[in-house]
């Protein structure tokens, strides 16, 4: 990809850092949430599948919401650090949004009814519900990436549905990676056994799918490609090809250390690479960062906004995962 | 008379039909999101300070409905910050970098109060009193900051200011402090900040006046009533006091908007008030009581003060004669039930001062159980008051609702709307069958003890995982 039009500027470019990392948030930490929705899904309605449902309904309470989060703040970072971009993507790409919030508020509501309902079809009903939205929202949130990422803004393209198939292989990965966690720490070892196979085979269908994506990229975006494979979003590349294998390598052996940090990471990697490799370019060949940034008040105000959330919100967010994965906010009666 | 602008915008229509919508239902969820944590800490400082064993459960009650409440704000305002996208595309494009700055702060302030509000919520038993106390107490700044948020960006929309605009409209320069404070802000952060804490506060009382209709009279239902309305009783004379301000201030910022409110045509002096009653296209009024003078007076201290009428302005460039009506009924609806829950606070608070005990008139708290629904009423009507009273503008006097509309077609976005009305239509009865569920199971509960969140979808996990459950 060509480079070197719009000479870089350190605080557009640290805007655009934060805005990755936002999208990366939600990737990983909203990934591991939908993927546990998936194997909701796939968990069928044998006793066997009811207490791996159980489980997953036990791990996601108290942190899936919180996730949300993630995704406001990409939009407000777009919007305001952006507002070219939010509108160009906005215009073309709005069915591809529709569909992955229609996902949103879809699970969000029966996963609360799930826990209202009393009769079992509707119990069923719920559980379906829950599991086809968690479907939606990863794949349409990613075919977006995958549409901006080709340089066309096409709402329904080839390397849009790449991107959702990526998207719905990786948060399936990372969902059974942080299941098998929570299996363990609620001393559950058939279930930590059901979760080991599940991310193994997920894993599988990452590498297949991953792969998939490169031969559509080469074919729709050969400029992307090349950056991705030789230029700056080849260490991220590299991350994930040696990453995924190797946190699905320890989950098979159960050697129970550094799993999820890599699976965080493996994940995180893929979405850094498509990124990097596009940079400078927002939408390849259309809109780059400079060109697409708010005025510099504003952009300072963002980088001020974005300080104290590092000082105040970082260390807030530590210690509620903390104490999460710790079971310290447990009710103590049982 | 008007422009017919939903020729040349076909998705025009749906689209304002289902920012309104999706905006209406997200401003219901907004009084107990912003102001519920601190009646929480009230309640729960009262808890610790009197070690009051009833206070505190009265808390971790409430904390519950804290947080189902923002579960369910959380998923509404994920939606609304997209339809910025999907429906009003240029909007953003051409103000984002001025107007999308309350909306950062909003997003952060949010972030802080997801994570505080899980804290809070999961750290009942595990976290010492005073600790989970004092981690609780970022929960009003953090409500607060997010209310200024957007209405900073409310009020950008009101009154813009602090930007440079370019040749073609563009932004090309951004004073933050002057986009950020703008003119309306002072009156609508105030107006809406009491609003909610006094909504929340008549809401929660309300449940407790119902208690009291249906014969319970012990020390959980008077703490429980009394605190909550107690501040709400406090802040209502006050809140006259800054609609008044603001409502001056309108006619001064937003002209064309005051004379929707008070459906003035002509530009006159001795302006009469016109209470209820609706405006036609050539501007004569019909139904109403028209008090002489009184709009000038209100205005202006003076029966000479000149109000602008709506014919002082193109018919392009004001509400149309609908839009008008229904600022001017929401907007009576608004200061009529506002005065009624006035004099219904003062009616208590002469009760608390002088026989130094809470009222006993059967009739007080049939008011106070209706206090709840009529202050929400007054929340959705004074929003309707300034969205439709600001038509045709999306920026005041600078972008046009039709300029910055999508281009989708316009099936597509009634498909997306009548999608959304089915899920926001499930998500309410989830909601309040989840609510209804909660009040049977704490008057059980209140017989045999038992913890407040077991079986809430977003409550602590009940005691162990066990397999096979």
């Amino acid at each position: 990809m060509a480079r070197g039009r719009g000479s870089s500027r350190p605080v557009p470019d640290l805007i655009a850092f934060v805005l990755l990392l936002a999208i990366t948030a939600y990737s990983t930490a909203g990934g591991v949430d939908f993927g546990a929705g998936i194997w909701d899904l796939m968990a069928g309605n044998s006793p066997r599948g009811r207490e791996a449902r159980a489980l997953i309904d036990h791990a996601m309470a108290p942190v899936w919401e919180v996730n949300n989060v993630w995704l406001v703040l990409a939009i407000v970072l777009t919007w305001t650090g952006f507002p070219i971009l939010f509108q160009k993507v906005f215009s073309s790409l709005y069915p591809l949004f529709t569909f992955a919030l229609l996902g949103l508020v879809l699970r969000g509501a029966f996963f609360a009814f799930r826990h209202v309902a009393e009769e079992p079809r509707a119990h069923r009903i719920a559980d379906v519900v829950f599991g086809l939205s968690s479907l939606l929202t990863p794949f349409f949130f990613a075919a977006s990436l995958g549409a901006i990422a080709s340089g066309h803004l096409v709402p329904f393209s080839p390397m849009s549905v790449a991107f959702g198939l990526v998207s719905l292989a990786a948060t399936a990965f990372s969902g059974a990676s942080f299941l098998v966690g929570d299996a363990r720490r609620y001393g559950a070892p058939e279930l930590v056994v059901h979760f080991q196979r599940r991310t193994v085979v997920a894993a599988a269908a990452l590498i297949a799918v991953g792969t998939f994506a490169l031969g559509v990229i080469w074919w729709q975006a050969p400029d992307l490609l090349r950056s991705m494979l030789a230029g700056k979003g080849l260490p991220f590349a590299l991350a994930t090809m040696i990453l995924t294998p190797l946190a699905t390598f320890l989950i098979w052996r159960g050697i129970f250390r550094w799993y999820r940090v890599l699976t965080v990471a493996a994940v995180g990697s893929m979405v850094f690479a498509w990124a990097f490799a596009q940079s400078p370019y927002l939408v390849p060949g259309q809109l780059t960062i400079s060109q697409a940034i708010a005025p510099p008040p504003t952009q300072v105000l963002l980088l001020v906004v974005a300080a104290v959330v590092v000082l105040v919100i970082g260390p807030a967010m530590g210690l509620l995962y903390y104490l999460d994965q710790r079971s310290a906010l447990e009710s103590p009666e049982s | 008379m008007d422009v017919d602008v939903d020729a040349l915008e076909p998705a025009l229509l749906p689209s304002r039909i289902q920012m309104a919508f999706t905006l209406a239902y997200h401003v219901l969820l907004v009084p107990l999101g912003v102001a519920l944590p601190s009646l929480t800490l009230l309640m729960e400082g009262i808890g610790i300070y009197r070690k009051d064993p009833v206070a505190l459960k009265i808390a971790r009650r409430w904390s519950v409905v804290m947080a189902v409440q923002f579960a369910v704000g959380a998923v509404t305002g994920t939606i609304l910050s997209f339809e910025f996208g999907i429906l009003w595309p240029r909007l953003m494009g051409r103000f984002g970098a001025a107007m999308g700055l309350g909306f950062a702060i909003e997003g952060w302030a949010f972030f802080l109060e997801a994570i505080f509000i899980g804290i809070y919520l999961y750290g009942w038993n595990r976290l010492r009193p005073r600790t989970h106390f004092l981690l609780g107490l970022v929960l009003p700044p953090a409500g607060l900051l997010g209310a200024f948020g957007v209405l900073a960006s409310n009020s950008f929309m009101n009154t813009p200011g602090g930007v440079t605009l370019g040749a073609n409209g563009q932004v090309t320069d951004v004073d933050v402090m002057g986009a950020l404070f703008t003119r309306a802000l002072g009156h609508e952060f105030w107006h809406f900040l009491v609003a909610l804490y006094l909504t929340a506060g008549f809401m929660v009382a309300s449940v407790y006046a119902v208690a009291w209709l249906r014969g319970r009279r012990d020390h959980y239902q008077r703490l429980a009533f009394a605190v909550p309305f107690t501040v709400a009783a406090l802040l209502t004379p006050w809140q006259l006091l800054i609609g008044d301000l603001a409502a001056r201030a309108m006619a001064e910022d937003q002209p064309q908007k005051f004379a929707a409110m008070e459906i003035t045509w002509q530009t006159r002096d001795h302006n009469p008030e016109v209470v209820l009653g609706l405006i036609d296209d050539q501007g004569e009024i019909h139904l109403g009581l028209s008090i002489p003078a009184l709009d000038s007076i209100l205005v202006g201290y003076s029966p000479n003060t000149t109000v602008r009428g709506l014919s002082a302005f193109p018919a392009d460039a004001r509400p149309t004669t609908v839009e008008a009506n229904i600022t001017h009924l929401a907007f009576d609806t608004m200061v009529g039930l506002g005065s009624v829950g006035a004099a219904l606070s003062v009616w208590y608070l002469w009760v608390i001062w002088r026989r130094r005990r809470l009222p006993d008139s059967r009739w007080f708290y049939r008011l106070a159980a209706l206090a709840g629904v009529g202050a929400y009423v007054c929340v959705e009507a004074g929003w309707i008051t300034t969205e439709v009273g600001r038509q045709p503008w999306i920026v005041y006097d600078t972008m046009r609702v039709s300029e910055a509309v999508t281009d989708a077609p316009a099936s597509f976005v009634w498909s997306m709307l009548a999608a959304l009305v089915v899920v926001y239509g499930v998500i309410a009865y989830f909601f309040i069958t989840l609510l209804l569920r909660l009040s049977a199971r704490w008057k059980r509960e209140d017989l045999r003890e038992e913890a407040p969140e077991v079986g809430v979808p977003y409550g602590p996990r009940s005691g162990k995982f066990e397999t096979g459950a």
